[in-house]
Order: structure tokens, then C-alpha cells, then sequence
């Protein structure tokens, strides 16, 4: 990871601390573009609470450390302007809504929409027609990748953890993000589904040739996805390689036993 | 005064009030927004017509005008220091600001000239519109109508506009603030542009209010309105707008109508006022039980068959 042109997310000496507890001491993490990055670490790591300030939704610590993205400085700006810088993520337990059907969420997800504004609700009815039109079949495109086809009207609170999963596989692909940070894309999903999202994730990246950055557990996972792991253990870098040099790593089973289980 | 005059009065009580509900239900219903503070639009509606047509001299229209545009404009602005408030927190801070804006209109009196008027005393002698041209007899009816056009306004615009890619962002803040979030939705401005269109029509329903009843005083705009409201969006269907007005006429007909239990059951009129509130309490209790979502549920929105003429294009 030396090639900083091909850097798309830089984070450089990241504290985080809840009052004494310092969930992050000083991290530093780099994703290239392009490639399937992840991120391992015993329970209580910080990994979500990394992603967290990445995202805007924590701010980290005052006083040291920056966070870059395509060479704009994205710390201190707002959740939702992070997502209009082209970051999308998960979250650790699914946001599902319990009122707005699968489709809905799609739709929610997708990005320059102008019928979100008031104005053009009312004056400028066939822009928001047709771009309404245009959303619907990138959608039903999205559904049919991710196989929620048939459930596109049921409420998305309805479905169950492995579906909840893909749909947000789902909303990030409808936003059309450049970098993808998934929070353990995989737990709680059955093998079989795991299997298929395993799948859709590497089949999309061949696609599109974007960048993923994601936590996981499942040693599974990271051994066929990713291209560079980190290992974080107790909000620091414990190391960080390809998957078999990390699995190898005496450092990273030594934290995985002396830690919490995970 | 008959009965058909009578029922044209609840008839206008229940359009003012399906306002009132059509719009706490764009905010709770649609948004989320715990807003207990709703009577604070109507107060500000009803006080803002009235001066502008008794003060400003303007015409009655004028004055509804002001009444919608103060409406929203505290929508917004009542939306600026609450915007990151959790739904309980936010709950509290509107039902004080109501408080703030009635104890304003207790206060201040000079906000309209004269000895004995205004302040607690409230404001006497609000013009009917076009009562000079109206006969008297028909112009309840007359009213009546007004108020049905303005009730039919409101439902067409929130109901268009909570269909839209707008309405899908607020049912998405409904549930909570961070996927809209993680979706790059700026949350904040969408909450105060829910605020801000709900209140201007709830300022308006306030203008209708003091105009017909034409008198108004701090003691019209209580907390217990706000409540009364409440009552309305929960009977008739939390998230669905026909169901605001569904509940508006129910809770408003019970409340109209054990108005003449008096004469069936010995209870006296003050101790019957009582009665009312707690059996539109009893109502709440029922629904609650019986019917969670409301007389009429919320409406799905299924998209296979729109699919189906899309792709058929």
C-alpha cells in the first residue's frame, strides 16, 4: 500500500475516546481503490466504531489525525455529505424499516433525486416522473442481482436477517457509492446465502471496479474477498497484510485468544 | 338555532380541525415528529389573521394569507434549535414553545389597542368575511363551505406531497434518523421543511378558527388542543390522511354530542365537561386496544404494477 495515487480512503492517527474509554488510540488505515480491503479484530476492537467516524456519524477526537477521501477532508462533515462524497456503509444490525416496503428502500437510495424537493414535486412533474421511471428499473435490476425480486413490496421490516443483509447490499448499489463499507455483511446469514453474497460481492467488483472496505468475523470471508486485511486490537493496528499473512500472524491469534471470545 | 344549523357548525369544527389533524399527521404520521406543541400554530394563525384584518385592516383573505405564511414560518423556526433532538426530547420542547406562545398572548397586550381587550381578556369582534353580502340565515352554510375548500386544499397538497420522493425521505426519518443519514439525506432540512409546510397550513386553520367563532383568547389555544388533536390522527389512522380527517369527525362528534347528555343523565353541566375529556380518553383507550393502526390503516406503496407499465414502455 505504498501507491498513494491509488489511494481512495486515507486515515491517518485516529483517536476516539467515550469518556475514558479510548475506543481508538491513534489509527491509521488505507484503502486502494479498486480493491476489497478489510478489517478484522476481536469484539471491542473499535472496527464500527472506526467506521462510525469514518462515516461522520462519531467525530473523532480534536487535536490529531485526518481522515481523506478521494484527497478531500472528510472529517467534520456530516453523515450525509460523507454519502454525497461517494461513501455509502451498513450498519452493524440492519436498519430495516419497518413501513417502507423493499422497493421503497431502493428508491430512498437513490442519489440526485430531484423529486426531493418540494418545489419540483409541484412545478416540475415530468422530471420527476421520468426520473422516478428511470429509478424504478435500475432498481428492479438491483433486485433481480440480489434476489429480493419477488419481495419488493413486502415491508422491509418483514424480511429476515440474511435478506435485511442483501437489501443493504442493495440500497449501497442504488446509490452507486465509490467506496462501500459493509459492517459484518455476513453474520447472522446462513451459509447458503452467505455463499450467493459472497457472489454478488465479487461478481459486482469485477463489474464495476468498486471498492469495498468491510468488517467481518468470518475468516471465510476475508480468506476469499479481500485483498489487504488490518487487524485492529484494542483501538490500535496490531498488524495487517493479505489474508494468509494475517492468519499466519502469531500477534493476531494471540489477540483473538487472549481477548473476548468472538 | 336548528339542528341542521347545528350540525353545519360541527361540520365546520370538524374541517378546522381535519386541518389541524391533516397536519399534526404530515409531522407524526409521515415524519415522526413527536410534536406536542401543535396548538401553537393554531394560536399563531388565529391571532395573526385577526390583527392583520382588525389592525392591519386588511381583507379577510389577507389575513389567512399571514395566518398561513407566520404558520410556516414558525414551523421553521421552531425546527432550528429541536432539529437534532431525540423524539422525546423534541416532544417536550414543542409542547413549551406552545406554552411560551400562548403565555405571549397572555402578556402582551398591546398588541392590540384598548382597554379590556386583548391579553387575557382575548380579542371581541372578529369579522365574519363577507358577511355583508351573505344573507345571515345561510351564511353558517356559507362557512361551512369556505372551511370544505380549504380542508380539501390541504388534503390534496400533503396528500400529494407525501406520495412524492419528498414523503418517501420523511416515512424514511420516521423510523430513525440514520439510514436517511447514511443515504446522504440532510435530515435536519427535511424535518424543517415538514415543519414549516404542516405549520403553514395549521396557521391557517387557525385564521378559519378566529373568523368564524370571532372572538379568541389565550384560553381557546391550552395544551388539551394539542391533545384533542392527538386524539384525532390516533383514532383515525397514524400515517394515513383521510384517516386524520376520519378521526377529526369522530372525536369532534363524540365531543359535540355528549354535549346534550346533560339532559339524559343527572350529571351537571361543569362535572359533564370532565366526563367529555375522559371519554375521549375512553375512545383512545379502545382504538388503542382494538384497532392499533387506526380506523383507516396506513397505505402500502406497491410498486409491481407500476413496474410492469414501466418496463412494458
Amino acid at each position: 500500500m505504498t501507491d498513494t495515487n491509488n489511494t481512495l480512503l486515507s486515515v491517518t492517527d485516529i483517536h476516539k475516546s467515550f469518556g475514558k474509554l479510548k475506543a481508538l488510540n491513534g489509527v491509521d488505515m488505507e484503502v486502494e481503490a479498486g480493491s476489497i480491503t478489510g478489517l478484522i479484530g476481536p469484539n471491542g476492537s473499535g472496527k464500527t466504531t472506526l467506521f462510525n467516524v469514518v462515516t461522520g456519524f462519531y467525530k473523532k477526537d480534536r487535536g490529531h489525525g485526518k481522515i481523506l477521501f478521494q484527497g478531500t477532508q472528510i472529517d467534520g462533515m456530516d453523515p450525509s455529505q460523507i454519502a454525497d462524497e461517494g461513501i455509502q456503509r451498513t450498519f452493524q444490525i440492519s436498519q430495516a424499516t419497518r413501513k417502507m416496503t423493499v422497493m421503497e428502500n431502493l428508491l430512498l437510495a437513490s442519489k440526485q433525486q430531484p423529486g426531493e424537493s418540494i418545489f419540483n414535486s409541484f412545478f416540475r412533474p415530468r422530471l420527476l416522473i421520468n426520473t422516478e421511471q428511470d429509478q424504478l428499473r435500475k432498481a428492479h435490476e438491483i433486485l433481480e442481482t440480489i434476489q429480493l425480486e419477488d419481495l419488493m413490496d413486502e415491508f422491509a421490516g418483514n424480511l429476515s436477517g440474511g435478506q435485511k443483509k442483501l437489501l443493504a447490499l442493495g440500497r449501497m448499489l442504488m446509490a452507486d457509492p465509490e467506496l462501500m463499507m459493509l459492517d459484518e455483511p455476513t453474520a447472522g446469514v446462513n451459509p447458503t446465502l452467505t455463499n450467493d453474497l459472497l457472489e454478488i460481492i465479487q461478481k459486482l467488483r469485477q463489474d464495476t471496479g468498486k471498492t469495498y472496505f468491510l468488517i467481518e468475523h468470518s475468516m471465510k470471508v476475508i480468506s476469499s474477498l479481500c485483498d489487504y486485511v488490518y487487524v485492529l486490537d484494542f483501538g490500535e493496528n496490531l498488524t495487517a497484510g493479505t489474508p494468509e499473512e494475517v492468519q499466519s500472524d502469531e500477534k493476531v491469534l494471540e489477540a483473538y485468544l487472549t481477548g473476548q471470545t468472538s | 338555532m336548528g339542528i341542521v344549523n347545528y350540525l353545519a357548525h360541527i361540520g365546520i369544527m370538524i374541517g378546522i380541525y381535519g386541518i389541524l389533524s391533516l397536519t399534526l399527521n404530515f409531522q407524526y404520521g409521515f415524519t415522526g415528529l413527536v410534536n406536542f406543541g401543535h396548538v401553537a400554530f393554531f394560536a399563531l394563525g388565529a391571532y395573526g389573521s385577526t390583527l392583520l384584518v382588525m389592525s392591519g385592516g386588511t381583507h379577510f383573505l389577507v389575513g389567512l394569507i399571514g395566518a398561513f405564511i407566520i404558520g410556516g414560518i414558525f414551523g421553521l423556526i421552531i425546527s432550528l434549535p429541536t432539529g437534532n433532538l431525540k423524539e422525546d426530547y423534541w416532544a417536550i420542547a414543542t409542547l413549551a414553545a406552545a406554552e411560551i406562545v400562548r403565555l405571549f398572548f397572555v402578556n402582551e397586550g398591546w398588541i392590540y389597542g384598548g382597554p379590556y381587550v386583548a391579553g387575557p381578556f382575548g380579542i371581541r369582534g372578529i369579522p365574519s368575511p363577507w358577511s355583508n353580502v351573505i344573507p345571515t340565515d345561510v351564511y353558517i352554510f356559507f362557512y361551512l363551505g369556505l372551511v370544505a375548500i380549504f380542508l380539501l386544499i390541504t388534503y390534496l397538497f400533503l396528500n400529494f406531497l407525501s406520495n412524492t420522493p419528498f414523503g418517501r425521505v420523511l416515512k424514511a426519518i420516521r423510523e430513525g434518523d440514520d439510514l436517511p443519514k447514511a443515504l446522504g439525506k440532510n435530515v435536519f432540512s427535511f424535518k424543517a421543511r415538514s415543519m414549516g409546510i404542516s405549520g403553514a397550513f395549521a396557521g391557517l386553520a387557525g385564521g378559519l378558527f378566529a373568523h368564524y367563532v370571532s372572538f379568541i383568547s389565550p384560553y381557546n389555544f391550552q395544551a388539551i388542543e394539542t391533545f384533542i388533536v392527538w386524539a384525532m390522527v390516533v383514532v383515525g389512522g397514524i400515517g394515513n390522511n383521510r384517516g386524520a380527517i376520519a378521526g377529526a369527525a369522530i372525536v369532534q362528534l363524540f365531543y359535540s354530542s355528549t354535549r346534550f347528555l346533560k339532559d339524559y343523565v343527572p350529571i351537571d353541566s361543569k362535572t359533564l365537561a370532565s366526563v367529555r375529556m375522559i371519554a375521549i380518553g375512553l375512545l383512545i383507550v379502545l382504538v388503542m386496544l382494538f384497532w392499533q393502526e387506526g380506523l383507516i390503516k396506513e397505505k402500502k406503496s406497491e410498486y409491481k404494477n407500476k413496474l410492469k407499465r414501466v418496463s412494458h414502455d
